[in-house]
């Protein structure tokens, strides 16, 4: 059984993190890569097991939701949080359902998303948005220009449509080092 | 930036359209290939040879029906002597139960169905010689490959859709 919560998931890894007192230059190096508020985290401590994929890994996490322009911060937590949803990684659900909801103000929106999806989903920017993590996530190899026909339709950009793709692709990522290296703690 | 894996499998010029857009995340193109080169070519590769690595990465591509990332990848383990690999790396079921069985088997699970991974999994991995680098290494690795596999695909839907216009 999966749950999605706005509230608070624990993670515990099965491979022994890296000790912030005890880590080589190149393990702190790595971590540094990574985004400010969630480096010292156990699961960048675990990641940090192999520092040289951390570094670019992180960097590359970093700019992907991060990065200035193109997409709107708040779709892309929302983009992310599908994805995460279709994978049933309850660990990255919870992390990017609440920086949406910190983002947008919209607990209740989100909230209907994660007890009932997105089928029903009355904003067209955001359902074509949601509909379209979910194809790429399921099965890439049948994504076609018809995908990307509905968000167009909503005005994205092309940079807003590069950046939803490389969300969605990051979170392919995520979600298989958080579900494959520990176990979710459900509150 | 001419060397960037996924324009060269797609065709994409630095000039053209996507090129150019592309250049508008410089950071992504940097750290991708960077990610690309620490897990599949990295200067030591501690106790995960690089054709393990590539055999790795070629089954999950292969699984994930993206030809163009799966011809790199066996190219890559041709580079690393051992491109008699490429047939088992691909077989729906992994045959024999050695070492690269173990790696193999653990790829389909991390990268296929990564809610089943359970500690005995890991616990397998540590007792093939795997330490916790390795074992980071291996799951990143897994993990990476459909994040470029999805890239490309949506890469290559914008590519038709240019072409429709």
């Amino acid at each position: 059984m999966t749950v999605f919560t706005l509230k608070q998931v624990g993670w515990r890894p099965r491979v022994p993190p890296v000790r912030a007192e005890t880590a080589t230059p190149d393990q702190i190096a790595a971590l540094d890569a990574c985004p400010p508020a969630q480096r010292r985290s156990t699961y960048f401590l675990t990641l940090a097991n192999d520092p040289g994929s951390l570094g670019e890994r992180g960097a590359l996490f970093t700019t992907v939701m991060y990065a200035e322009g193109g997409l709107d911060r708040a779709e892309r937590e929302l983009a992310t949080t599908i994805v995460s949803m279709v994978n049933g990684c309850e660990f990255c659900t919870s992390v990017h359902a609440r920086r949406f909801v910190e983002l947008t103000g919209e607990e209740a929106a989100m909230q209907r998303i994660l007890d009932h999806g997105w089928a029903e989903e009355p904003d067209p920017r955001r359902a074509a948005i949601c509909r379209f993590a979910e194809a790429l996530t399921r099965d890439p190899s049948a994504v076609t220009a018809a995908d990307l026909a509905p968000l167009r339709a909503v005005g994205l950009t092309d940079l807003e449509l590069l950046d939803l793709i490389h969300g969605i692709a990051t979170f392919a990522n995520a979600n298989r080092l958080m579900l494959s290296l520990g176990d979710a703690l459900l509150p | 930036m001419a060397d960037d894996l996924i324009e060269l499998l797609l065709g994409i010029a630095p000039d053209d359209r996507l090129g150019a857009l592309r250049r508008q995340r410089p950071e992504a193109l940097r750290h991708a290939e960077g990610a690309f080169r620490e897990l599949l070519l990295p200067a030591d590769p501690g106790r995960l040879s690089l054709a393990e690595r590539a055999a790795v990465a070629l089954r999950i591509a292969s699984a994930e029906r993206c030809a163009p990332l799966a011809v790199a990848f066996r190219a890559l383990l041709d580079r690393a002597g051992a491109g008699e690999l490429c047939a088992r790396a691909e077989a729906a079921e992994v045959p024999g139960d050695d070492r690269l069985a173990a790696l193999l088997r653990y790829a389909d699970k991390a990268g296929l169905r990564p809610r089943e991974v359970s500690q005995a999994d890991t616990d397998a991995l540590a007792a093939l010689g795997l330490g916790p680098r390795e074992i980071v290494a291996l799951t990143q690795l897994v993990a990476f490959v459909p994040c470029q596999v999805r890239v490309i695909a949506g890469l290559r839907a914008m590519q038709q859709e240019q072409a429709q216009q």
